[in-house]
């Protein structure tokens, strides 16, 4: 059965499951089927639902099956044409192996190569200030992105104009995208970089086909992903990053439920509370772990209103329209788990304030993990920053890391926020176009000056933010037998608290035990979560060899889009 | 590298000390330790951490062997009947273990083509009939009943019936609680700097101190060259850095494990569901040679190639790449005593090492507990290499 185009290209029609849903052209799949309050995307070989949790491409839980293609992610695929769209159900019989097109096989001498001056992995906003500067400094500059569209998570702009009215974070975001374009750098969406090889190769699948890059010059600003929260029902459907929610509301105004509840630790929590009771939400609690802020931050509070009054007041509007809407606000207290209710999810909460609430969704966001498998795989050093329990990028002032040639900044290279990726991109471009013996005129030369001032202002602001925002340890999420730590593989902290009965004593022994951190999203929630377990249980202490070996590829790739070089 | 609290403390003095942890040591010492013999493995990286193999069950002589060395063949040959007597001791050990290796041993398909092709593999499986082996060849007609799977490109297969696949992870696994059930004292990030004479024993000198064993068993891989020199053997043993491709899971299509008459290319579905693509298909060593690196040419040649002979598989992503060590042996296996050094022994199994990998510990085994073993082990005599 052909679904049909509705009249006037307004809507899409969706056929899901025997339903016919309709969708805003440009929304992703997975913002159409969670406005129709579908939750649940896919069945686990155990049996258990999945829905949509990162919102951005990295988890694989939200696949589904569409036009007879299995495993795409709704999250990212926008929704362009009319779909039939099926749940991912483990053990069910796949579609028609047997009418599935092969092409002959390729080497790789049938890959394109593409060799700009400047290649800049990931057009958010540190991205697109670092093409802005190598451009214009004189470089060629090549911008690879995985999103749909460029700007990032912090940029994430409108998907359909006349169904968004932008706000100002929208039009920053549009103003520095139409500088970059309009400065002629090239700019290529829906590029997935998923491999990096030594000395400095690049492989990339775009629109379903192939191709390599061998830049002189590599800036890599892929951002970070949202940090997992392991307690009970973390994998249920329902329960979703404090991102996720806010890519649905900022790119398709689609709300991620009626009845929300935030929990996590950190300001996007707050941005997220008021923007959904703008968008009409009841959003039933923001649940903060960090204690009020009482008197004894007054030089913290101090500090931010000297760096960034802006992002301050900012602030104090976001809270000032929840206080407005009676939204519960409660410090000091984390979510503890989360279980099914008849109407939706019911989450539990623990802390200074304990309580159950009942909601459509939970948002966690309990903080990132900077995205820097690409800088480990080409063998940038990296070590261990306690103070952020993170690696962190070893890089000099101007984001050059341990490898000629190869620069990193913003939240891949050290958590810093968008405003600090801002800056350093900057400083990255500029630098990379003077490796590339490209002089600064004047104006750059005063740009590169000011992101200078600019990247230390904010550096000193986050660490203000963050020492107000500092959680207690004590609620941090307690490993419980049962509880699931790799959402891929489903394994429990208990088969873990096993393997290291039987000895295993470093992330990859437990790995060949357990199977933990093998699945699809290439253990991104799950060894972080085990390097603190680790930490706890034997007192191995993460180093620079902490998590897993960075695996080509760092993203899955389809074997079809392998076979397919890009036709240039 | 990482500190490690795993490993037991290094024994001074030994009855039995065998030398790599890898699915050859974990076997030979398991079965000693069976026989209440004291025995430890030492071994230079993380213990059984090495065993990279993905898992196939090699019967049929593969055309890839067939093509890169010629002048081999015959001696191959000569080693044929060990292979599917091999894959029944992978049954049988895994019932000896009472354990899931996720085994499955439904044959193996080697792909034509062409007619060129398809009269190779005619040629290859009258002589393979001929030394004992159960192999046939398939029209396509044939295929279309057993492996509709196969793509267009695909006029014919030669079937080996005992060939198969195993999950390389769950073996793993099962045969280091065993190891440990039985006994083995196992030292890993340990490397055998020299080995010598001392009276009666030998005397092994080690980074972290110096052991004592009355008999020693070398079994490993390519660090076994180093370790045969004070024996005068020179062992034509290779590190072969190989590459290999996973899928995500999926439901189960692929019934064999499926080879090609003329191009580098092994395909497996395990048990969980996950495709493996592999075949041969070369990685790198890195610069300190403790580990192996993928090729891009290798992920997308093997990957591509994989799709045109079984398209569904161009559907499934790949979610990890990795390469394992194969160690080439320029022929059979070298396995037992060395002559003229009582108490030394060789386990270094060959071609397809990890499907000959329990039968030929078990043959060094029972030459150390001074057994019959069940083959006539002369043709695999490290003698042959003085």
């Amino acid at each position: 059965m052909m679904a049909e185009r509705s009249q006037g290209d307004l809507t899409l029609k969706i056929e899901f499951e025997g339903e016919t849903l309709e969708a805003h052209p440009g929304e992703s799949l997975a913002a159409t089927l969670t406005a129709h309050g579908i939750r649940s995307f896919r069945t686990t070989e155990r049996g258990a639902e999945r829905g949509v949790f990162c919102g951005m491409g990295v988890c694989q839980d939200c696949l589904v099956e569409v036009d007879g293609r299995p495993n795409e992610r709704a999250c990212t695929l926008k929704v362009d044409r009319p779909m039939m769209v099926r749940r991912e159900v483990s053990g069910r019989t796949p579609p028609a192996v047997g009418v599935v097109p092969s092409r002959p096989p390729i080497t790789i001498e049938d890959i394109p190569i593409k060799r700009p001056e400047v290649l800049v992995i990931g057009a958010g906003p540190g991205g697109l200030a670092a093409a802005y500067a190598a451009r214009l400094a004189g470089a060629e500059v090549l911008v690879l992105d995985e999103g749909s569209a460029p700007g990032g998570q912090y940029f994430k702009q409108c998907s359909a104009a006349d169904v968004v009215p932008p706000d100002t974070q929208h039009r920053e975001g549009r103003q520095l995208i139409d500088d970059v374009l309009t400065s002629g750098v090239t700019v290529l969406s829906n590029a997935s970089v998923w491999g990096a090889f030594p000395p400095l190769e690049f492989a990339v699948t775009m629109s379903g086909s192939t191709f390599c890059v061998q830049p002189h010059q590599a800036i890599v600003a892929t951002g970070a992903y949202d940090r997992g929260w392991p307690v009970p029902g973390w994998t249920l459907p329902g329960v979703m990053t404090t991102g996720a929610a806010q890519t649905m509301w900022r790119t398709a105004r689609r709300l991620p439920g009626k009845r929300v509840l935030i929990a996590g630790n950190g300001p996007l929590n707050l941005q997220l509370a008021s923007e959904l009771v703008a968008g009409g939400a009841d959003v039933v609690a923001v649940v903060e772990a960090a204690p009020t802020v009482g008197v004894r931050r007054a030089k913290e509070v101090a500090a931010m209103l000297a760096t960034a009054p802006g992002l301050v007041a900012d602030g104090i509007r976001h809270l000032s329209r929840c206080r407005h809407a009676g939204v519960r606000m409660i410090n000091g207290s984390v979510l503890t788990s989360v279980g099914h209710h008849s109407r939706g999810v019911l989450a539990t909460i623990d802390g200074r304030e304990a309580g159950e609430f009942e909601s459509d969704v939970v948002c966690l966001g309990y903080g990132f993990h900077p995205s820097n498998e690409l800088l480990r795989a080409l063998g940038c050093s990296h070590v261990f920053d306690p103070e952020q329990r993170r690696l962190v990028t070893v890089r000099d002032a101007r984001g050059a890391t341990t490898v000629a040639g190869v620069w990193a900044l913003g939240d891949c290279a050290r958590l810093g926020g968008a405003r600090v990726g801002l800056a350093e991109g900057t400083l990255a471009g500029f630098a990379a176009a003077r490796a590339l013996a490209r002089p600064l005129s004047a104006k750059a030369a005063r740009l590169e000056a000011h992101a200078e001032a600019t990247a230390a202002r904010h550096r000193r602001f986050q660490k203000a933010l963050w020492r107000i925002y500092r959680m207690e340890e004590s609620l941090f999420p307690q490993p419980a037998s049962n509880t699931v730590i790799c959402r891929c593989e489903e394994i429990s902290y208990g088969q873990v608290e096993a393997a290291l009965a039987e000895g295993a004593d470093s992330p990859r022994e437990v790995k060949q035990r357990t199977r933990i951190g093998m699945g699809r999203c290439q253990a991104r929630y799950c060894a972080p979560a085990l390097e603190d377990f680790l930490a706890e249980r034997i007192g191995r202490l993460p180093d620079e060899y902490c998590g897993f070996a960075p695996r080509v590829p760092i993203k899955p790739v389809r074997v079809a889009d392998l076979a397919n070089p890009l036709d240039v | 590298m990482q500190p490690t609290t795993l490993n037991g403390a290094l024994p001074s003095d030994i009855e039995i000390v065998v030398v790599g942890g890898g699915l050859l040591g974990l076997c030979v010492a398991g079965f000693l330790a069976e026989e209440d013999r004291e025995v430890a493995i030492i071994d230079a990286g993380r213990p059984d951490g090495t065993t990279t193999n993905a898992g196939s069950l090699h019967v049929q002589m593969q055309s890839r062997f067939l093509r890169l060395y010629p002048d081999q063949v015959p001696a191959l040959e000569a080693g044929l009947h060990l292979y599917p007597k091999a894959v029944d001791f992978w049954f049988e050990l895994q019932r000896h273990l009472d354990a899931d290796f996720g085994l499955k041993a439904s044959g193996g398909l080697m792909v034509a083509e062409s007619r060129e092709q398809l009269d190779f593999l005619a040629k290859k499986a009258e002589r393979e009939r001929s030394l004992g082996l159960d192999s046939k060849i398939l029209d396509r007609d044939e295929l279309d009943q057993i492996a509709p799977y196969l793509g267009p490109a695909v006029v014919g297969a030669e079937l080996c019936a005992d060939e198969g696949r195993l999950d390389a992870l769950k073996a793993n696994t099962a045969l280091r609680r065993w190891v440990r059930r039985v006994g083995v004292m196992v030292t890993g990030e340990t490397s055998v700097d020299r080995v010598s004479r001392d009276g009666g024993r030998f005397k092994l000198d080690t980074s972290r101190g110096t052991v004592r064993a009355a008999t020693l068993v070398i079994a490993a891989g390519p660090g076994s060259l180093t370790l045969a020199e004070p024996f005068g053997l020179t062992l034509p043993v290779e590190s072969e850095p190989l590459h290999m491709n996973i899928t995500e899971p999926t439901d189960l299509f692929i019934g064999h494990l499926v080879q090609h008459a003329d191009r580098m290319i092994t395909v497996k579905q395990l048990s969980s569901g996950h495709v493996v693509i592999g075949g041969g298909w070369p990685a790198d060593l890195s610069p300190s040679e403790d580990y192996a690196a993928v090729r891009l040419s290798s992920i997308i040649g093997n990957t591509s190639l994989a799709q045109h002979i079984v398209p569904a598989i161009g559907r499934l992503r790949i979610i990890r790449t990795w390469a394992g060590i194969n160690t080439p042996t320029g022929g059979p296996g070298i396995l037992g005593p060395i002559h003229g050094a009582p108490n030394a022994f060789l386990a270094i199994p060959g071609e397809a090492g990890y499907t000959l990998g329990p039968l030929s510990a078990r043959l060094v085994a029972d030459t150390v507990l001074g057994r019959r073993p069940t083959e006539d082990l002369a043709p695999f005599s490290p003698s042959r290499f003085r």
